[in-house]
């Protein structure tokens, strides 16, 4: 292609711009299932030839419907220009304007100490499934130190943000082990163990002295005030957004650090992009196979603790279950951020907007939260399909190299 | 490049590994002396143990009736409990080189037995005191039959070469769909052909993915199940909540076969079952015959072992992987429908991981039908066992008595698969030149 300039063809062959047609192709997806799974969208095609107009309602009432599902979407989770307007107009109810980008924050503190955790398996090579699991036992952990010993903050929260990383490290201690000693596959360990996990955290609060005194529910005992990540505007200010934001913001610096600068994420990445490289130049796979998951399921257990610290405060049988369970959710972030803490970072930001803009649509259109996550698969989809997204969109470059993790079915 | 993949990430395992006989011996051994101590040493001298066998709800029916059996319960479980442990021994000091399998099995066996004798003592917590052997094999085949598609579904793909992760989301769709055409038809048969639309729709797309594109196998498998399943749930709460008339199906009526179906306890459990059963077992015959007896199961082994030689013989590796991937989907949609045929109503967690509890069963089978059938019964047992066990008012926690499955499943992988061998060219993507 002479005739394209090179700064045109460095940003087609990027994969920063692959991974936004990957989302606009998610929302795509999106629509088309709320097209076809919304009564009055469907009544309206269904009466296409019934009148002149049948098309062109049957057009407007989808745009009417997907248009306001997204927008929706972008108001509950970003911001919404009405409120704003009023808001810097009159100077007042910032709190309910300030409210989405608040939730986003918060609920991508957790997202994405999670997904660093994938991530960091990922680039190892290895497959960390289990990360929902070990957030569980990262939030049992924690609330079981959190909500037990009176303490002043500046001990308690340390110790209980350290005995959630420890469930973390305990628990993904588990498939790291097994795969080095006597070769399970960690997919299956680790889905499993998620399973496991639910009935752990069940059995805690039903059996346990962590169960709220006085219950008979599965609802766990309140952190203590000292072992709260306390909102970063006061807790006056409504604004749930807490100190966890600068827990995942130093994650993130630290991870970039391990991997891209220190000799020990040196000898991850090379396992993880060539292990007979690795092994020929003496590295030991065991110990790194066993490292990176106490690392991953440290930070899922951190992940854990912070979402318990900083936002609910107690766990109950609902914790990381369904559309809230993170540890899935950052399986996508990682990849959507190509394994690279930074990508990750934005990533869970996306997906926590999806996420919360997601629950907003819920509550206005009545389109299931679930929508968002549908969204969020279908991107990933197509971020871990290059190619596919190449020929839709008709771009033509050198082969940008996929998604491709050197643990490829059960031999390795 | 294919091959020399494979062949180098053999050499990379550890050498330090455990060998599979250590592994299975100790977890033998360890077993019978847990027996001992919890069931054996757990109840009374005194307490005996009734094992019924007639079908508890059409007794009054059968031709012959067969007495119940009396155990004492203490010395029945050490018995138990000693043979686990002669097991274990024999395979660590005999180290047999075939058969461990069925060895590891009836152990597990025994095991289950002593459990339910424990269970179901005399003078125990509960005022059940007896097990119905009949029962207990029905119930545990039940979910046997659901884990058994899922793994031949798993073998049709991974013997071609394609890892199907996605079983789980296969066993959702065909659950959904399959439950949603009962409700509406009242027919079995059509729920049973939805099952077929929409698991070879599943494994079309990650076929599609996985061989049109080379992504890679495990990731696309992962997503693709997780889609479907906020699919599902989400479908149910657009769909099914508001209109309850969709998910108003039943479980599937049981197919007599005449005369056989009378022979006390083998008759209810092997000719008085759903249709889907005896499809499973149609599908296990065919499918062991076709991959070890015929021109097509030759050429799909060898696409899956090495699918350039394949190609140099002419066999068009992409169409038989698109084709035993497809193939293999349909399967699991219809395990999806058996699922839903067991519990009479869809629910979006319906699948609760049988379809990774499938692909360990895959595992532990070897890649082979008749090694599945036993890991389907190893894991269909399990689960029945942490449902039902509570009706006994064990003193343990429901919570835990439900871990039973999943944590058999992470002990067998970590514990049998060892040296098992996946088909070598199993999860690589395939380019041709």
């Amino acid at each position: 292609m002479p005739s394209v300039p090179r700064w045109l063809r460095r940003v087609i062959s990027s994969p920063i711009l692959l991974t936004f047609l990957a989302i606009t192709l998610g929302l795509v997806v999106g629509s088309f299932v709320i097209i076809l799974t919304t009564a009055p969208v469907l009544d309206a095609w269904r009466s296409l030839f019934h009148s002149w107009g049948g098309p062109g309602h049957a057009i407007k009432t989808t745009f009417d419907y997907v248009g306001a599902a997204y927008r929706d979407m972008f108001t509950g989770a970003v911001i919404d220009p009405n409120s704003l307007w009023h808001s810097i107009t009159t100077g007042q109810s910032w709190t309910s304007t300030l409210t989405p980008l608040s939730e986003t924050l918060t609920y991508a503190t957790p997202l994405t100490i999670a997904s660093i955790g994938v991530g960091i398996t990922f680039q190892t090579g290895l497959f960390n499934i289990g990360a929902n699991g070990q957030a569980i036992i990262g939030g049992i952990a924690g609330v079981a130190v959190g909500s037990s010993l009176h303490l002043p903050t500046i001990i308690l929260l340390p110790i209980t943000l350290l005995a959630g990383v420890l469930g973390g490290v305990l628990t993904g201690a588990l498939p790291g082990l097994l795969k080095s000693f006597t070769g399970a596959h960690e997919v299956i360990v680790t889905l499993m163990f998620n399973y496991v996990a639910n009935l752990i955290l069940l059995f805690t609060l039903l059996s346990t002295p962590l169960q709220q005194p006085g219950q008979g529910n599965d609802i766990s005992r309140n952190l203590l005030p000292g072992a709260l990540l306390s909102p970063l505007f006061g807790t006056a200010s409504g604004l749930r957004v807490n100190w966890g934001v600068f827990i995942a913001a130093g994650v993130v610096v630290v991870a970039w650090w391990f991997l891209e600068r220190s000799s020990l994420g040196f000898e991850f990445r090379v396992s993880g992009a060539n292990p007979h490289a690795a092994r020929v130049s003496g590295i030991n796979p065991r110990k790194i196979t066993i490292l990176a998951f106490l690392i991953s399921g440290g930070l899922a257990g951190l992940a854990g603790i912070t979402e318990v610290a900083g936002t609910t405060h107690f766990i109950d049988g609902g914790f990381l279950v369904g559309s809230a369970g993170i540890g899935f959710t950052a399986i996508t972030v990682s990849l959507l951020g190509r394994n690279r803490p930074v990508g990750i970072m934005w990533g869970a930001l996306l997906f926590a907007a999806l996420g919360v803009g997601g629950r907003s649509m819920q509550a206005s259109t009545g389109i299931p939260l679930d929508l968002a996550t549908v969204i969020q698969y279908s991107i990933v989809l197509f971020i871990a399909t290059p190619v596919m997204v190449q020929e839709i969109f008709r771009i033509r470059s050198r082969a940008t190299s996929g998604l491709q993790l050197a643990s490829q079915g059960w031999n390795t | 490049m294919t091959t020399i993949v494979s062949s180098t990430t053999g050499a990379l395992r550890p050498r330090l590994r455990l060998s599979r006989d250590q592994v299975i011996g100790t977890l033998a051994i360890l077993l019978g002396l847990f027996t001992m101590w919890a069931f054996a040493l757990g109840s009374s001298s005194r307490s005996n143990s009734q094992l019924t066998f007639d079908p508890v709800n059409t007794s009054g029916t059968l031709p012959w009736h067969v007495g119940n059996l009396t155990l004492a319960t203490r010395l029945t479980c050490l018995v138990a409990a000693l043979a686990i442990i002669a097991i274990g021994a024999e395979i660590l000091i005999r180290r047999p080189k075939r058969a461990v399998m069925v060895r590891f099995g009836a152990a597990a066996a025994l095991f289950f037995v002593a459990i339910l004798l424990w269970a179901a003592r005399t003078h125990g917590p509960s005022q059940v005191d007896f097990v119905n052997l009949t029962s207990v094999l029905v119930g545990g085949i039940a979910p046997a039959v659901v884990l058994t598609y899922g793994s031949l579904s798993g073998i049709l793909c991974e013997r071609s070469g394609v890892v199907n992760i996605a079983i789980e989301g296969q066993f959702l769709g065909g659950a959904f769909l399959g439950s949603l055409i009962d409700s509406v038809t009242h027919n079995f048969f059509l729920a049973t052909l939805g099952g077929v639309v929409i698991g070879g729709l599943l494994g079309l797309v990650l076929a599609f993915f996985a061989l049109r594109y080379q992504s890679d196998q495990i990731i696309v498998g992962v997503v693709l199940a997780s889609l479907v399943i906020s699919l599902g749930s989400y479908l149910n709460l657009q769909i099914l909540t508001p209109y309850p008339q969709y998910n108003a199906g039943s479980p599937a009526p049981n197919l007599t076969i005449p005369l056989l179906a009378k022979i006390p306890v083998l008759g209810p459990v092997l000719f008085n079952e759903n249709g889907y059963f005896y499809l499973v077992i149609a599908l296990v015959l065919f499918i062991s015959f076709g991959l070890f007896r015929t021109r097509w199961g030759l050429r799909v082994r060898a696409v899956g072992e090495h699918p350039r030689a394949a190609a140099s013989v002419g066999i068009n590796v992409i169409r038989t992987r698109y084709f035993n991937v497809i193939l293999g989907g349909m399967v699991a949609g219809v395990g999806g429908v058996a699922l839903f045929a067991w519990q009479g109503q869809f629910q979006p967690g319906i699948t609760s991981g049988y379809g990774y509890i499938a692909l360990a069963g895959l595992i532990f089978g070897r890649w082979r039908p008749s090694g599945v059938v036993v890991a389907s019964l190893l894991f269909g047992m399990s689960v029945y066992l942490a449902n039902n066990l509570q009706t006994y008012q064990v003193p343990v926690s429901t919570s835990i008595l439900l871990m039973f499955p999943y944590v058999v499943t992470i002990v067998v992988v970590s514990g049998l698969i060892g040296r098992v061998r996946a088909p070598a060219a199993d999860g690589l993507p395939y380019k041709r030149d």
